[in-house]
């Protein structure tokens, strides 16, 4: 797995097992099911398109065996994106034994059109009517047996974020993949007359008491309203903000940064120093810039209180159904970069890691703003790895100048929007985008969620950092930086004014975009070079791991050049600072 | 009277709109009632209520949907 992506593997199902699908509507809560019943954590988000590929795993129910797959939601089974395909084809393959359809009960009408087109297939159905705790808060109250009869298939009433109505579903599942009643169902029906049966199906089922408004109701609602949306969007930032650089600042202070200094580092040394006490390994390993001392503190003590607090911010975030508002704000703002509002969610994702945020736009219909938002996100947008950096080395020295860097990857986010725009060639697709329910957050699922994602950040972080420092402290100690140093000379301390020694940043940056900051705290800067040697990290090549998944989703030649465009530019860009600034110093 | 034209709170039947099977998927077809939530500036979408669900719509869509106007609360 890179980062938080999910992989598709291959789906190999016994002989005797059965092959469930999973479908539905997007953000009904299929992935909910899914971590549910078969205990491997997927992720899932308060809005639609959180799924954009397929999952499987196995369950269990007695003593029977089975697969289930997890797909992205579709609205009908006329694919309209890539992601969207995958989940149809699923149901075209025809060796699925069940299919599991997810419903929102709180949307009725639209959820039963797709039950029916679902039901048409002519494959063993089981419903699930999801959101029954939602539907109740509302007002909505539904006939489980009445619509049961009209479906003419099992209907289990779910909540499935508190494992409401599980085992009755899986018992459901079962019973179906063993009747052997053929559906050879294969009727067609027209569009009109499918919503017509839709309609007579929720008027006979469906009953709705009117109730005020709830608070989230109204906050929701305001929160689309620009006279009050704007205000509302700011002071979620400004609090976000507060958590992630305050919270993360204090966090550092008072434990990850004493607690890896003064026992986890000594503890390795001290291990070490059984074995070897000096020489060329000693300080590799141990040494003042050694991998088990940099190699520690730089990910632990740095850099991981903040990655694990935006993910808190950031998780809440999503379950809230928050971000899709801020998607209608932003709309006719990203519009000129070329992409429609929707594509806010990858690029607040970017602001986590690179990878999810790349995979997390299939959900998109329009190939250029696949690319332009993947492209940006790797330019621009500073991974929360990366941002813990920035504040260790900026936020230290001054405020002002994180604020500036900032500020300096935004301008660079819309500048590079309105080239791409031009360049890539393509359409965006206007805005067409459900707005969820605001809901508070299951706890429960947040804490998952958030330690899902800090887990996978500590294992996919420290082996590329401890291999990458330990390298560079090999370096050191042969004596060949000295000479890489004096070779790139012109480069670092010509153009961009930064002691040779700032190599390391250009070379570890590579690896990670924190290690392209990380190296200049050893270095003793002033706040010039400070800013400038951040600017060159901010727009550096995206990772190694993000170049990988670039790869995989535009290929080979747009990968390299996005890597060749976003170095020239961090150098370009680093360097124009520190001319210009210095130029105006000497006129001053 | 196209749907992106209609003020703030009005409600509105659907009589005629573009072929775009999402439009349809998210429950908005000819007949159906629905009525205007927020206008975003500077050419932005419009966001209209459809029984309890928001939907949020660019100008370009909202500006080819006509409907006519109806009085609130029916629905
Ligand atoms: N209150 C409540 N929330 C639920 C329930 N089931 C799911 N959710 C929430 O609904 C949201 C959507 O769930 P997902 O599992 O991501 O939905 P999905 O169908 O996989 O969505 P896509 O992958 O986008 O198609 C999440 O925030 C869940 O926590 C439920 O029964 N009650
Ligand atoms: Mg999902």
């Amino acid at each position: 797995m890179d980062c938080h992506g999910v992989e598709e593997e291959k789906i190999e199902v016994g002989r005797d097992e059965l092959k469930i699908l999973l479908m539905g509507n997007p953000n009904v809560g299929k992935s909910v099911f899914f971590s549910k019943l078969t205990g491997r954590e997927v992720m899932s988000s308060n809005y639609s398109g959180t799924t954009v590929s397929y999952t499987h795993g196995k369950m269990q129910y007695s003593d029977k065996q089975a697969t289930l797959i997890d797909v992205p939601g579709t609205y009908s089974l006329k694919a309209t994106s890539p992601a969207e395909e995958v989940a149809v084809d699923f149901l075209q393959d025809g060796e699925v034994d069940v299919v599991v359809c997810v419903l929102d009960a709180t949307n009725l009408e639209r959820n039963l059109n797709f039950a029916l087109q679902v039901k048409e297939f002519g494959l063993p159905v089981v419903f699930a009517l999801n959101l029954i705790d939602v539907a109740q808060n509302q007002g909505v109250s539904i006939d489980v047996d009445r619509l049961e009869e009209e479906l003419e298939r099992p209907v289990i009433p779910t909540v499935a974020i508190r494992n409401v109505g599980m085992k009755e579903l899986l018992e459901e599942v079962w019973k179906a993949s063993a009747d052997q009643t053929q559906f050879n169902e294969q009727v067609s029906v027209t569009e009109d007359e499918r919503w017509q049966a839709v309609g007579r199906i929720v008027e006979e089922v469906q009953e709705v008491e009117h109730r005020h408004p709830t608070f989230l109701e109204k906050l929701g609602d305001l929160a689309v309203k620009p006279v009050t949306g704007i205000p509302i969007a700011c002071l979620v930032l400004l609090i976000a903000l507060v958590i992630v650089v305050g919270g993360g600042k204090g966090l550092r202070a008072v434990f990850f940064l004493p607690f890896v200094d003064n026992i986890v580092v000594p503890f390795f040394r001290s291990i070490v120093s059984i074995f070897i006490t000096e020489g060329l390994l000693f300080n590799v390993l141990v040494g003042e810039y050694g991998a088990l001392v940099k190699g520690i503190e730089w990910p632990f003590a740095l850099v991981l209180p903040y990655v694990f607090l935006f993910y808190i911010v950031l998780s809440f975030l999503e379950d809230s159904g928050y971000l899709p508002r801020v998607a209608v704000l932003l709309d006719s703002t990203l519009r000129k970069l070329g992409i429609q509002g929707g594509n806010i969610v990858p690029l607040i994702m970017g602001y986590g890691c690179a990878i999810p945020a790349i995979l997390g736009t299939r959900a998109n219909t329009s190939p250029k703003e696949r690319l332009v938002t993947s492209s940006l996100v790797v330019l621009a947008v500073p991974c929360s790895a990366q941002a813990g950096a920035f504040v260790a080395l900026l936020g230290d020295h001054s405020i002002l100048a994180l604020v500036l860097v900032y500020l300096i990857s935004l301008a660079g986010l819309l500048l590079a929007g309105v080239i791409l725009n031009k360049v890539i060639p393509g359409k965006s697709d206007p805005m067409l985008l459900e707005i969820p329910h605001l809901l508070l957050p299951d706890r429960e699922a947040l804490f998952k969620k958030i330690w899902l994602r800090t887990k996978s950040f500590m294992i996919e972080a420290e082996m590329p950092i401890l291999l990458g420092v330990g390298f560079a402290a090999l370096l050191v100690e042969a004596g060949l930086l000295e000479s890489i140093n004096s070779y790139l000379a012109p480069l670092t301390t010509g153009w961009l004014g930064l002691p040779t020694e700032a190599t390391m940043g250009l070379m570890l940056g590579i690896i990670r975009r924190e290690l392209a900051v990380l190296p200049l705290l050893e270095l003793d800067l002033s706040t010039l070079q400070i800013v400038v040697g951040s600017v060159v990290a901010l727009f550096y090549i995206p990772c190694i791991s993000a170049l990988g998944v670039l790869i995989k989703e535009f290929g080979v030649k747009i990968a390299i050049t996005i890597g060749f465009v976003t170095t020239f530019i961090a150098i370009f860009a680093g360097g124009l600072i520190n001319q210009v600034v210095s130029f105006i110093g000497i006129l001053l | 009277m196209f749907l992106y034209d209609l003020k703030k709170e009005q409600a509105c039947r659907i009589e005629q709109l573009p072929t775009i099977p999402l439009l349809n998927s998210l429950g908005l077809r000819e007949g159906m009632n629905v009525s205007i939530k927020s206008h975003q500036p500077l050419g932005g979408p419009i966001v209209i209520q459809i029984g309890r669900r928001s939907v949020a719509v660019a100008k370009d869509i909202a500006e080819e949907i006509s409907v006519e106007k109806i009085e609130k609360n029916i629905s």
